[in-house]
C-alpha cells in the first residue's frame, strides 16, 4: 500500500508572494489528475514531491517517511518527467536511458531488456542510436517519458506529459499509464481536460497555489449538474454575453453563434446540456 | 531610429542583468585597483628602465587607460562574443529572424550593445583609478582632463574595435567557438607585438598604446642620455621595484593623425559591419541542421505494439557510480566538434615527441586550454541542457552523480597529459608526476568552483585564458602543472588551494540541492 501525504505545505518566494500556500492533500494508489490554469502552482507542487525544491513550510511524506527530510526515500522509488526539461543531446536514446538508470541506482540485465521494451513501446527503438539531438519535440517527450518509468517506480508524476505528442500518441500514452494505476501512484498534471478524464481516478484542481476541489470526477461533474446549457446568439452579442456567463465554448451555426455556458440559474431558450469535466473546471476556477 | 536604441537597450540590459556579469564587474575593480601599484607594492605595471611617473593626474590617466585598453581588449573579446549565439539558444533569434530588422541593422545593434558592455566595465576601472589618485598621489592636483583624454583617445576605440571583431567571429565562426577563440588570440597576439617603424604608423595600432610608450621611453631616453630603446615592461611583473627612479610625465598632446584615426576606427568598423552583414546567418542555422539530421523514416508511424508497464522486467537495484563515471567520460569526450579531437592527437603527439621541457612548459597548457569548452560547463551542463530535474531528483545525486563528473574531468584531462607522464615516469621524475596529476585536478576542480559562483561559464573561460597566456610567458606564480622549478612549499600551497576549492565546491553543491 502506497501513501502520499501533504501537509500544510507553503512554497513562498519573497514576503506574501506564494507559489502554494498551505496545501493539505493526501494521494493513494490510483491516477491523479491535477488541473489548473497557468501559474496556479501544479509544477511548484509537483516539483516539491519530485524532492526537487524544498517546501518553505509543511511537511510532504511517503508511507509515513517525510521526504522533506529524507529526499532519497522518495528518489528510490520516483519516475519523474518535468514539464521543461531537456537531454543531452550527443548521447543517444540508449545511452540517455542508461545514464537515467544509474541515476536512478538501477543497473543489470533487466535495466537493458526493461529500456529496449521502452524504446519499443515508445516507438523509439528505430532512432536508439541515433543521438537525441537529432530527434523530434515529440520523440524527445518519449524519451522524457521512458526516463520516467525506467526504475519501476511506486510514485511516478508527469508534468504536462503529452506537450509535443500527436492525438495517436497521447493515446498510446494514456494507454501506457492507465496500466500502471493498481500498483502506484501516478500524478498527472496538464491543461487538457481530455487527457486528464479518460484515465485519473481522481481530480484535483488548483488555483493560486491552493487546492480549490478534490474528489472523483462523478463529484466534480456534479458541481454542474443543471448548469450547462447551450444557446443561440448572435455574433456581436459574444462579448456582453461572456461578461455575464462563464463561456465554455462556440461554434458558428446559421450565421449565429451556439454558445455552451455556464450560469447558476437556467435561461429563456437555453436548452440543458449534460456536463463533463472540462464544465467542471472552468466553474470551479471561474467561480472560487 | 527609437526602434533600433531600444533593440540596443534591451540587449545590453538582458546581458547585464546577470549575475556573471555582477561578478564580472567586482572582478574588473579587484584588478583595476592593482593597475598602479601603491608606493610601496613589490610588482609593477608600467615600467621604463628603472623609471616610474610621479604619481599625478597623468600617470594614473594615461596608465590606467593603458592598462585597460591592453587587458580588457584581452578578455573583453571573450566577454562579449557570444551575443548572437545567445541569441540561438533563447531562440530569440528566430523571432528576430521574422522581423523586418535588416542584418546590417541587428548586426550593428549587437555591435553597441557589445561594447557599452565593455564601456561598463570602462567606467569602473574609470572610477576606480580616480579613487587610486586620492589614495596614491604624490601632492599633485587632480587634472580631471589627464584622466578623460587617454581613457577617449586609447581605451574607447580599442573597445569598439574588440565589439567589431567580436561581432565578425560570430558571423563567420558562429558554430565553432574554439576557431574563435583561438583565431582572437592569434590577432590579438600579432596587433600586440608589431612595431610601427616610424611615428606616423601609430595611427594604425588599435590598442593606441603604442604612442604613450613611445613617448615615456624617449622621455627617459633623455633622463638616462641613452640612444637606444630602453627596457620597458608593461604587465604585473613582481620583485622589480628596486631602486625605483622617478620621472615627471605631464600627459601627451596626441598627433592630428592619431585623433582622426581613432575615429576613423569607428567609421571602419561600421562600413566593415555594413560588408559582411549579407553574410550573416539570420538564425538559419537551426534549420540547416535539421535538414542534414532529421530521417524522416523514425518520425513517422506508430506501428509497434503496446507494451505493458507491469509486465516490464524489474531492473536490479545498483547504486554503483561506474555507469554514471563512463557517461559522464562519454559526454567531455564527445562535447564540441569532432575535428578538436585532430588538435588534442597532436598536442599528444608533441607532448611524446617534444624536448621536455617545452612539452611540459609549453604544450601541456595548450592542450589542456584546448579542453576550456569542456571543462567550463562542468557544472552548469545540467541546467543549460534543462536535465537538471532528472539530476537533482536522482538518488545521492551529490556522491554519486557530483564526484562522478569531476573525476571524469580529471580523468579526461590526464589521459590528455598520459604521453608526458609516461615520459616523465621513464625518466623517475615522480615530482614532475604528482605536479601534473596536482594541475589536472586543480584546473577542473577550479572550473566546477567558478561555474557554482558564477552559475555561468564565462568567468571560467577568461581567467582560464588568463593563466594559459601567463604560463606562455612563464610568470612563476600562473604555473599550477609544474612546469617551471618552484619550492615544494608552492605545491604545498596548491594542493591546499585545491582542497579548499573542492571542499567549497562540495559545500556549495549541497546547498544547491538543499534549497
Amino acid at each position: 500500500m502506497i501513501h502520499l501525504e501533504i501537509q500544510n505545505v507553503s512554497k513562498r518566494y519573497a514576503r506574501n508572494k506564494y507559489g502554494i500556500k498551505d496545501f493539505t492533500m493526501q494521494i493513494e494508489k490510483g491516477i491523479l489528475g491535477l488541473l489548473g490554469p497557468n501559474g496556479a502552482g501544479k509544477s511548484t507542487l509537483l516539483k516539491m514531491i519530485a524532492t526537487v525544491h524544498k517546501p518553505s513550510s509543511g511537511i510532504i511524506s511517503l508511507n509515513k517517511n517525510n521526504i522533506v527530510q529524507d529526499p532519497n526515500y522518495m528518489r528510490k522509488q520516483l519516475g519523474f518527467l518535468p514539464q521543461d526539461f531537456g537531454v543531452y543531446p550527443n548521447l543517444n536514446a540508449f545511452e540517455f536511458l542508461r545514464y537515467m538508470g544509474a541515476m536512478k541506482g538501477v543497473g543489470g540485465p533487466p535495466l537493458h531488456e526493461r529500456i529496449n521494451q521502452l524504446l519499443e513501446g515508445l516507438n523509439l527503438m528505430e532512432a536508439a542510436k541515433k543521438p537525441i539531438g537529432s530527434y523530434s519535440g515529440g520523440m524527445k517527450q518519449r524519451v522524457g517519458i521512458a526516463q520516467a518509468l525506467l526504475n519501476n517506480p511506486k510514485i511516478i508524476i508527469f508534468d504536462e506529459p503529452t506537450v509535443g505528442l500527436d492525438p495517436e500518441e497521447r493515446v498510446r500514452f494514456r494507454n501506457l499509464i492507465s496500466d500502471l494505476a493498481n500498483d502506484c501512484i501516478v500524478i498527472l498534471s496538464s491543461h487538457i481536460v481530455s487527457d486528464i478524464d479518460t484515465i485519473a481516478d481522481k481530480v484535483a484542481i488548483m488555483k493560486n497555489g491552493s487546492l480549490i476541489s478534490y474528489g472523483n470526477q462523478d463529484q466534480m461533474v456534479q458541481n454542474v449538474t443543471n448548469r450547462v446549457f447551450e444557446t443561440s446568439i448572435e455574433k456581436e452579442h459574444l462579448s456582453s454575453f461572456k461578461f455575464q456567463h462563464t463561456v465554455v465554448s462556440t461554434m458558428r451555426k446559421d450565421g449565429k453563434l451556439l454558445v455552451r455556458f455556464i450560469a447558476d440559474q437556467p435561461m429563456e431558450n437555453a436548452i440543458n446540456q449534460k456536463p463533463n469535466l472540462e464544465d467542471a473546471y472552468l466553474y470551479l476556477t471561474k467561480k472560487k | 531610429m527609437k526602434p533600433f536604441l531600444t533593440i540596443i537597450k534591451s540587449d545590453y540590459l538582458q546581458r547585464t542583468r546577470s549575475y556573471s556579469f555582477l561578478i564580472t564587474l567586482c572582478a574588473s575593480l579587484a584588478i583595476a585597483y592593482t593597475f598602479v601599484p601603491e608606493p610601496n607594492a613589490s610588482y609593477s605595471t608600467i615600467r621604463i628602465a628603472d623609471h616610474v611617473g610621479y604619481y599625478n593626474s597623468a600617470w594614473f590617466g594615461y596608465v590606467t587607460a593603458i592598462m585597460t585598453s591592453i587587458f580588457l581588449s584581452l578578455i573583453g573579446f571573450y566577454l562579449v562574443n557570444s551575443g548572437i549565439k545567445k541569441d540561438i539558444e533563447t531562440k530569440v533569434g528566430q523571432i528576430v529572424a521574422a522581423t523586418p530588422i535588416s542584418n546590417f541593422k541587428y548586426l550593428c545593434a549587437k555591435v553597441l550593445s557589445n561594447f557599452l558592455v565593455l564601456l561598463s566595465i570602462v567606467l569602473i576601472v574609470f572610477v576606480m583609478s580616480l579613487v587610486l589618485f586620492m589614495l596614491y598621489n604624490d601632492g599633485y592636483p587632480l587634472e580631471l582632463v589627464q584622466f578623460i583624454k587617454p581613457y577617449t583617445f586609447i581605451t574607447l576605440p580599442a573597445m569598439f574595435f574588440i565589439a567589431v571583431i567580436a561581432v565578425v567571429f560570430e558571423v563567420f565562426l558562429g558554430k565553432f567557438s574554439i576557431l574563435q577563440n583561438i583565431g582572437f588570440f592569434f590577432l590579438y597576439t600579432t596587433l600586440m607585438v608589431s612595431t610601427p617603424s616610424n611615428e606616423s604608423y601609430f595611427s594604425l595600432d588599435v590598442f593606441g598604446s603604442k604612442i604613450v610608450m613611445h613617448q615615456l621611453e624617449g622621455q627617459v631616453r633623455v633622463l638616462t642620455k641613452k640612444d637606444k630603446s630602453t627596457d620597458l615592461s608593461i604587465g604585473y611583473v613582481i620583485g622589480n621595484t628596486n631602486d625605483t627612479k622617478r620621472f615627471l610625465f605631464k600627459g601627451m598632446d596626441f598627433p592630428r593623425s592619431f585623433i582622426m584615426s581613432r575615429f576613423l576606427l569607428f567609421a571602419i568598423g561600421i562600413g566593415f559591419i555594413t560588408l559582411i552583414s549579407p553574410f550573416f546567418h539570420r538564425f538559419n542555422v537551426k534549420e540547416r541542421n535539421a535538414k542534414k539530421k532529421l530521417t524522416p523514416s523514425i518520425q513517422t508511424q506508430l506501428i509497434t505494439p503496446e507494451i505493458r508497464l507491469t509486465k516490464l522486467p524489474i531492473p536490479q537495484i545498483n547504486y554503483s557510480v561506474w555507469p554514471i563515471f563512463k557517461t559522464e567520460f562519454k559526454l567531455l569526450v564527445r562535447k564540441g566538434k569532432r575535428w578538436v579531437w585532430f588538435f588534442n592527437l597532436i598536442g599528444m603527439l608533441l607532448l611524446a615527441l617534444l624536448p621536455l621541457k617545452i612539452a611540459h612548459q609549453m604544450v601541456l597548457p595548450i592542450l589542456w586550454f584546448l579542453q576550456v569548452g569542456r571543462l567550463s560547463d562542468l557544472t552548469t551542463k545540467e541546467a543549460a541542457n534543462r536535465v537538471h530535474y532528472f539530476v537533482f531528483s536522482s538518488y545521492k545525486p551529490l556522491s554519486r552523480l557530483f564526484v562522478s563528473k569531476v573525476f571524469a574531468a580529471i580523468m579526461l584531462m590526464i589521459c590528455l597529459a598520459l604521453p608526458l607522464i609516461i615520459r616523465q615516469g621513464l625518466l623517475a621524475n615522480v615530482c614532475a608526476i604528482i605536479t601534473i596529476l596536482l594541475g589536472s585536478i586543480f584546473i577542473v576542480v577550479f572550473a566546477v568552483f567558478l561555474g557554482m559562483v558564477s552559475k555561468g561559464k564565462k568567468l571560467f573561460e577568461v581567467l582560464f585564458f588568463m593563466i594559459t597566456y601567463a604560463n606562455m610567458n612563464s610568470i612563476p606564480f600562473a604555473d599550477y602543472f609544474g612546469g617551471l622549478e618552484h619550492q615544494t612549499s608552492y605545491f604545498t600551497g596548491l594542493l591546499i588551494l585545491v582542497m579548499v576549492l573542492g571542499g567549497l565546491s562540495v559545500f556549495l553543491r549541497t546547498y544547491e540541492l538543499k534549497k
